[in-house]
């Protein structure tokens, strides 16, 4: 497994300087409330060069830093900030995680475009700078997550340090003990046994280790070797593709916007095609002059995979829009992505597959036109006297789902 | 025939498939899905529902009961246990508890209820549900017809994926039945009341006149009377043991002979 790890400014302080532009040079401390005794959660350079840290009480830090601003964390900002890295990463890698201030991507294997690791690490380095509108992160690509993130802290903004495979010993050996996430009173007690860095502990046995230190003797003998166990954890946010057209000068001409509609659709099919994934739902978006813009969402009948299979969910999108002013852009969103392919079945249970892809058809009914467009019925345990208690409706569930 | 001819040929087939051209006396077989009784099976249907066919059970009259609502549900009740099933409620007059008396095994039922006349809704959804596999498909259409301009595309987007899927289709309509519904279907059963059946002087079943009016896959043009016997609620025991279709108690089914020899 290789996984990238990137470092950024922390999405909160992002988000505060995109509301106070005039901020962007100006020493900045983010706190979750105006209270000065809650922590600092990120500052700016220009406080950081003050000596203002994250952590510190707010006090504290106006004590180091009296010009500083205060900004406080706007949490639906953040997670639009968030929701945003998340969409565009997902174009890069197949797995992401989101932090305040960094990054994680599964880059294992080969990606299609970007064929050495290097370039893949470079287009996510890229793709993140681009979303925060922000310089280039400090990037650092290993074997482990715990050694991506060492490689990160020690690369610089705008550089990428790579760990090879089986190089992970030797980059760990130099750093401090403060590098590892443990236990103070573990690293305590290594440091009183005169083992400064990485490289001291990692000479020891495991047996020696855990003699001494009982479990957490393992879980350091597995850390200095940068093994943490952990790879990305990925979240489970929702994805959104979305192709954007703008047109020149406005248009109004409906077999332009259907042209238009077609571009989207295709370009966005062909990523389909190529990450072998389907949409469930897709939002069609006028952007007007001198109005708020014009959209229309539908869940799709069945998954589209394809352009072919989503330009009849686009063109029923188009028929409902009537653009009363100059269109400006056109946009398309393909939202609640899955495999295309559907899931693995049960060998040994008959009509499986076919009774889950039923079972799929019908939840799309209901998330289309309604709860009560689709549902099965049961007998009720304890009927009434009046026929419609006989029976109680549920909704049609899947196979898999109900098997937990 | 010459070779130019034959290479078309051969392109046509290849491009639209094998029954894009038949020749004028080939007899295609049909895949038929047994009904499991035997009026129906042996007389009025070539074997039992054709699959990948649109099979039509119309009201003779638009007055009074006709029966096809009850041998829908009925054969929706015998297809339940063996498949999966759907029912498209247009009439809006489906009671799952009737259909467990006839029988049904309800975890196979998926109801679909998409509002009162909205057809062409309906006839969508089903669609979708054929579309990812369903075997089995009834569609309930109420008395009110919308305009057909409204569900006739949805109609043949319905049947060809009845087709491509072979799957079965069963749609109860009303008198006198519209005419893209007509044109669609492969098999027409049109029923009549033929009288209630009594018994003790109270009403157990109704007894339906069935003619097959329009036939593709076989001979049109036999008629058999069925009973239909009502079940009698929360008595399970009778349900399970007696068919809610049974073979003709009042007047036996024979075929015309004149019409039954009659071509396709």
């Amino acid at each position: 497994m290789r996984i990238l790890c990137a470092l950024h400014a922390h999405l909160g302080l992002v988000a505060a300087l995109r509301r106070f532009p005039e901020l962007r040079n100006e020493p900045v401390i983010l706190g979750e409330a105006a209270e000065l005794r809650l922590p600092v959660i990120a500052a700016t350079p220009a406080a950081l060069a003050h000596g203002v840290r994250p952590g510190q009480p707010l006090r504290h830090a106006q004590q180091l830093c009296p010009g500083a601003a205060f900004a406080r964390l706007d949490p639906e900002a953040t997670a639009r900030l968030r929701e945003g890295m998340c969409a565009a990463l997902h174009r890069l890698a197949p797995a992401v995680e989101v932090g305040d201030g960094e990054v994680f991507c599964d880059v294992s294997g080969q990606h299609a475009v970007h064929r050495d690791e290097p370039a893949w690490a470079t287009a996510i380095a890229r793709a993140v700078a681009a979303t925060l509108d922000a310089g280039p992160p400090a990037v650092g690509v290993a074997g482990s997550r715990l050694v991506a993130r060492l490689a990160a802290l020690r690369s610089e903004p705008g550089r990428i340090r790579r760990v090879r495979g089986g190089e992970e010993a030797g980059f760990l050996a130099p750093l401090p003990l403060e590098s590892l996430p443990l236990d103070p009173a573990v690293a305590a007690r290594l440091a009183a046994f005169g083992l400064d860095c990485l490289g001291a502990v990692a000479r020891l046995s495991p047996a020696e280790l855990q003699r001494q230190f009982g479990p957490d003797g393992a879980l350091v003998h597995r850390l200095v070797r940068g093994e943490d166990g952990e790879g990305v954890r990925a979240g489970t946010g929702e994805q959104t593709w979305s192709e954007r057209l703008v047109l020149e000068g406005g248009v109004g001409d409906l077999e332009v916007l259907l042209r238009a509609a077609r571009h989207c659709t295709e370009a966005l099919g062909a990523r389909l095609d190529a990450s072998g994934l389907a949409a469930g739902h897709a939002r069609l978006v006028y952007e007007v002059e001198g109005g708020p813009p014009l959209e229309a969402a539908e869940v799709a009948p069945a998954p589209a995979s394809s352009a072919a299979g989503a330009w009849p969910l686009v063109l029923g999108l188009l028929g409902r829009l009537q653009p009363s002013c100059p269109v400006t852009a056109v946009r398309l969103e393909l939202t609640r992505l899955m495999p295309a392919g559907g899931r693995q079945t049960d060998m040994l249970r008959p009509g499986d597959a076919s009774r889950d892809a039923v079972a799929g058809a019908a939840v799309r009914l209901r998330a289309r036109f309604g709860d009560t467009a689709a549902r099965r019925p049961r007998l009720a345990l304890d009927p009434g006297d009046l026929p419609e208690r006989r029976y109680v409706w549920e909704a049609p569930t899947l196979a898999a789902a109900a098997r937990g | 025939m010459p070779d130019s001819l034959s290479a078309a040929l051969a392109t046509l087939r290849r491009r639209y498939g094998p029954r894009a051209l038949l020749q004028g006396d080939a007899h295609e077989p049909v895949e038929c899905w047994p009904t499991g009784i035997p009026t129906l099976d042996g007389s009025l249907l070539p074997g039992g529902l054709p699959r990948g066919r649109v099979v039509v059970v119309a009201a003779a009259s638009p007055h009074g009961p006709s029966g096809r609502l009850t041998l829908l549900q009925s054969l929706a009740a015998l297809a339940s246990r063996t498949q999966e099933l759907g029912y498209v409620d247009l009439a809006g007059t489906l009671d799952p508890g009737f259909l467990a008396d006839l029988g049904a095994d309800l975890s196979a039922c998926l109801v679909v209820s998409p509002g009162p006349d909205r057809w062409e809704r309906g006839m969508a959804m089903g669609r979708s549900l054929v579309g990812a596999g369903l075997p089995w498909l009834g569609l309930a259409l109420g008395p009110r017809q919308p305009r057909p301009a409204l569900w006739d595309h949805a109609l043949a987007a319905l049947a060809e994926t009845v087709c491509k899927r072979g799957a079965v289709c069963v749609i109860a309509a009303p008198a006198p039945p519209p005419l893209p519904l007509a044109h669609v279907s492969s098999l027409t059963l049109t029923c009549a009341a033929a009288g209630w059946h009594r018994v003790h002087g109270d009403v157990t079943g109704l007894r339906v006149r069935a003619a097959v009016t329009k036939c593709k896959v076989g001979p049109p043009g036999a008629e058999a009377t069925l009973l239909l016997r009502f079940p009698r609620p929360y008595a399970g025991a009778e349900v399970l043991g007696l068919p809610s279709v049974v073979a003709p108690a009042i007047a036996p089914a024979e075929p015309v002979p004149a019409l039954a020899a009659a071509p396709g």
